[in-house]
């Protein structure tokens, strides 16, 4: 267990103290003090430090208002429920500009890091301190994108369950479930059902009766009608496959994030390869002509010799021809 | 502090346990002092971690370098290197209290390297050094920056969860030869127990419990209890002071009983240092280089190079064996030839989940046409994610996977080079005193097994064991063979002073009867598709047998008698008188306890006493020593006190 002899070492000073005055030893300590209050304020600690501020506030923003955001309650959209599509978008875009103006920030401390001229360690530990607000900025990312993807998801299999297509096996038995407010949802089936039966009789004359005479034929009204029924199913499927698509795509993006991520990774040393291999091919190449050159001198080197033995022996003839 | 000590207690009850506690201390210390939050996405708050070599050696098997970055340390250095100013970082120092680091730290406040200080002394530090640092801060003004001062009592190095050792710098202070040696003077044996004293004081501290402490009469044991002894009493006199009581004390971990403390001097029990070993850990350290679980090996040792090219370079490589790695925490206590088979099924089954992750890319691939199925679709999307998810954990397997490849492949290597298994079974059966099959002359005749070295360690085994000293003619005719064989005999020179000091003529250390069966000469680990060939390498199986330590353990544990412990002196620092009795006074078998080796230890005898561990439920050992050296080092050591 560790001791705490913080007081220890407070009672030693005044020890010291003490008996510095009866030694006589004095130290004017205003004047250091002075200089060691001038820090520099807009040095790279402070920012960095509300850089971090300005995080905390978001994830707290965030925390608190995710009870709110996520509350499914029950799938009825009653006046209960205490946020409105609108604002969770506006909470969405908010935390989405506060996380990139918060991303410049740290990019723009780095660059600034890199260009001044310190110490190899100073270097070093504002990397490592840089790299810890990343960590943390990710980690409030993550806490906003689960909301996010389980909003989304919500929606969708809201949306699931209250279709009711009968050639899907499954949400018949859903049909009993499906809210009073999804009006679409209660003519269409009942559309469905005329639609797929033979001519109307009551329901439809009913409508004629009540509505103004107009040109039309009660034929063509129907037809109007089948028309009207089947694209607002069009519609409302059109509809549904884009929410989930949605959602998925949410899901995408995550995954390529983290391929991005891993992408960029390999860039850095895709790029040291690179630089490898450059350097690779100009030493080939030198080494290619420094062995032509050898063969050139070698050859070069022969032919010395063979002229040279050849004039040896032409002396030597030259000498004998003359003795002789 | 109360707060946390819930949260201790619920931690103490999983089956980490020393590593735990001084990981906990360590972690405790980086956050300020402060219990450290579990807060997900808490605040970064950054420091600067400064340390001595000490220092170094007991955080780094504790703490890896990420782990330190995720606490929050951007920089780590060494106390007595260059360092510029930070002035802007809080700096934690976690270094012993000697003249020269506390002369450094004064320069460091005299030169306001950073903006507050946290001093860390690994053991309690004096009133008139702390006066130092005192008046070095108000010479510099610097009185408030210093903002915390603590002692850690953290003298210890903790290499498993139930092994410490003292200390790995310096260690030939406090070696074997330090404490054995013939020109030792009372001065030296004097600083030598205080080292080992503090240290084990130290270890007492962290754990929280004041120990029983049991030791032999008549050796560095005996003077090393008695210090403690007292060391613990004056600090539980000391009511206002004690470490030991309140809330400092992690409450509900001894709360029923106390440990008991063995103190065994090395003397004890010389040959099982010099054995050759056949379980994964232990020959890691007997046969490559192995320090603080940190693995140095040299790769790249390929065939002899053709004339006029390069020479191949060896590159050194270091491998991490922690706590983390499940594989080595399974397995560092088997039989070499059982691990081999394991790397080889881990392999298998990394295989077969990376084709599971190849065969989503065809799965994704069909899955596009087919537009109804869009519930479908999100399945693939959830195994993809689980997919890429999973990949971490999968390359992190198969790091581990390699790790444990090279790591056995060069020991399977020298164990081929110098047949190892040879000297194993021999061994054994010398210290089984079972029938030997082959003499002893044969094998240290034999040119090619094994490197003088061990020819040494079985020869000094053999007069070790041995009932009666060998006669003058054996003798000779021994001698002769090794000189032949190029060993060195001083060894022998010492060994024969000890066996004629120590009583070991009147009881033979015995080393209980172990049985070694040869599973065939070809097993089934030769098989076409596995990577390590052990062909002409026996599978040894290994019978359970207790070694002379555990003995001595197991009947101070059970309170059984025995003509071997019945002797040995009884401390207990609680009791108000000292006494010189040694009745026990607690009649009850103990549940916890603590060995510890006086003069080095070693793997061999760390294993056995995990396995008698396992054999007995509910019981709780920690196995501790003053150094931990391999059968080359105490052969060295033991070479140099021969020669004397």
């Amino acid at each position: 267990m560790a001791v705490d002899i913080t007081l220890l070492f407070k009672a030693s000073v005044k020890t010291v103290k003490t008996r510095n005055k009866a030694i006589g030893i004095g130290f004017d300590s205003t004047k250091d003090e002075i200089f060691k209050r001038s820090r520099p304020k807009s040095g790279f600690s402070p920012r960095a430090k509300e850089v971090i501020t300005n995080i905390t506030k978001l994830k707290d923003f965030l925390l608190q208002h995710r009870k709110d955001y996520v509350s499914a309650g029950s799938l009825i959209s009653s006046d209960l429920s205490r946020m409105t599509d609108n604002d969770r978008d506006q909470i969405d875009q908010d935390a989405q500009i506060f996380m990139r103006t918060c991303s410049e920030a740290i990019k723009q401390l780095r660059n600034e890091a890199e260009k001044q001229v310190i110490s190899a360690q100073i270097k070093e530990h504002r990397g490592a301190v840089l790299d810890l607000i990343e960590t943390y900025l990710k980690g409030v990312c993550k806490l906003y994108s689960e909301q996010r993807a389980i909003r989304v998801k919500r929606m969708v299999d809201k949306k699931r369950l209250s279709r009711l297509v009968p050639e899907h096996h499954g949400p018949v038995e859903k049909k009993v479930e499906v809210e009073p407010t999804e009006e679409d949802t209660v003519k269409e089936g009942s559309s469905e059902k005329t639609a797929s039966s033979e001519v109307q009789d009551n329901p439809v004359n009913l409508w004629e009766e009540s509505r103004v005479e107009d040109e039309l034929s009660p034929e063509e009204i129907q037809m109007f009608e089948q028309e009207n029924q089947r694209l607002i199913s069009e519609m409302n499927s059109l509809v549904d496959e884009v929410r989930q698509i949605e959602g998925k795509v949410v899901e995408i993006s995550r995954l390529q994030e983290i391929f991005a991520e891993k992408v960029l990774q390999q860039e850095a040393e895709i790029d040291n390869i690179h630089q490898l291999v450059v350097g690779a091919t100009e030493n080939v190449k030198e080494g290619n002509e420094d062995i032509r050159e050898a063969i050139k001198n070698n050859a070069g080197f022969r032919v010395w010799i063979l002229f040279f033995l050849v004039m040896c022996s032409f002396s030597l003839l030259f000498l004998d021809w003359y003795d002789s | 502090m109360a707060c946390h000590i819930p949260r201790l207690v619920s931690l103490l009850k999983k089956k980490h346990f020393l590593c735990c506690i001084s990981a906990v201390a360590l972690k405790r210390m980086l956050n300020f002092n402060a219990p450290p939050l579990k807060n997900t996405a808490a605040e970064p708050v950054w420091k600067v971690l400064i340390y001595d070599r000490f220092g170094q050696d007991i955080i780094s098997p504790l703490l890896s370098v990420k782990e330190l970055r995720d606490m929050g340390i951007t920089l780590h250095l060494l106390l007595h290197s260059d360092r510029d100013p930070i002035p802007d970082v809080p700096a934690i120092y976690f270094v012993m209290p000697t003249e020269e680091n506390i002369d450094r730290i004064c320069q460091d406040l005299r030169n306001q390297l950073y903006e507050s200080y946290y001093l860390n002394f690994i053991s309690a530090i004096s009133r008139s050094k702390l006066e130092d640092i005192a008046s070095a801060a108000l010479a510099a003004n610097a009185v408030t920056q210093v903002t915390k001062v603590f002692d850690q009592y953290l003298n210890f190095i903790t290499l498993e969860d139930d092994m410490f050792i003292l200390c790995h710098q310096n260690k030939e202070l406090i070696s074997y030869h330090a404490i054995n040696r013939a020109d030792i003077q009372d001065t030296d044996m004097e600083a030598i127990m205080d080292t080992i004293v503090d240290s084990l004081f130290c270890f007492f501290v962290t754990l929280g419990a004041v120990p029983i402490i049991r030791c032999p009469r008549g050796n560095a044991a005996e003077m090393v209890a008695v210090k403690l002894d007292k060391k613990l009493r004056e600090n539980l006199r000391d009511a206002r002071n004690s470490l030991f009581t309140g809330d400092s004390m992690t409450a509900g971990q001894f709360s029923f009983q106390r440990p008991l403390f063995v103190l065994v001097d090395r003397n004890v029990d010389m040959a099982t240092p010099l054995h050759h070993t056949w379980t994964y850990q232990a020959l890691i350290h007997d046969v490559l280089d192995f320090h603080l679980n940190r693995v140095v090996m040299e790769e790249g040792m390929g065939a002899e190079p053709s004339a006029g090219a390069r020479p191949k370079k060896k590159s050194r490589k270091t491998y991490d064996l922690t706590a983390a790695d499940k594989f080595w925490q399974k397995h560092k206590g088997s039989p070499f030839p059982e691990v081999a088979e394991s790397v080889q099924e881990e392999l298998d089954t990394y295989r077969a989940q990376e084709d599971e992750v190849k065969r989503l890319k065809s799965i994704m691939g069909l899955e596009g046409e087919d537009e109804g199925a869009i519930s479908m679709l999100s399945d693939n999307t959830a195994k993809l994610t689980s997919a890429v998810s999973s990949l971490p954990e999968l390359l992190e397997k198969k790091r581990l996977i390699d790790l444990h490849t090279n790591v056995a492949t060069a020991v399977l290597d020298h164990i081929k080079s110098r047949k190892l298994d040879v000297y194993f079974e021999f061994e054994e059966k010398l210290m089984s005193k079972s029938t030997l099959d082959k003499s002893l002359l044969d094998i240290i005749s034999d040119p090619d097994a094994g490197t003088p070295e061990d020819k040494m360690r079985l020869f000094l085994i053999y007069y070790i064991t041995a009932q009666q000293a060998p006669s003058e003619s054996d003798l000779e005719q021994y001698k002769k063979a090794l000189l032949d064989a190029v060993c060195d005999l001083s060894p022998l020179n010492y060994i024969k002073q000890w066996k004629a000091f120590t009583k070991m003529a009147a009881t033979p250390a015995n080393y209980g009867n172990s049985g070694v069966k040869p599973m065939g000469l070809f097993s089934r680990v030769m098989n076409t598709g596995s990577q390590f060939v052990m062909e002409g390498v026996k599978n040894l199986v290994l019978k359970q047998h207790n070694l002379p330590v555990t003995r001595i353990l197991d009947n101070l544990m059970e309170m059984k008698s025995h003509p071997e412990t019945d002797d040995y002196r009884y401390f207990d620092p609680k009791m108000l008188r000292g006494s010189e009795s040694s009745i026990p006074r607690n009649k009850n078998p103990f549940q916890e306890a603590i060995v510890f080796v006086v003069g080095g230890g070693n793997y061999i005898e760390y294993q056995n006493l995990v396995d008698y561990t396992k054999s007995k439920q509910g019981k709780k050992i920690v196995y501790g020593c003053s150094e931990l050296f391999n059968a080359s080092q105490f052969i060295k050591q033991l070479s140099q006190l021969g020669q004397k």
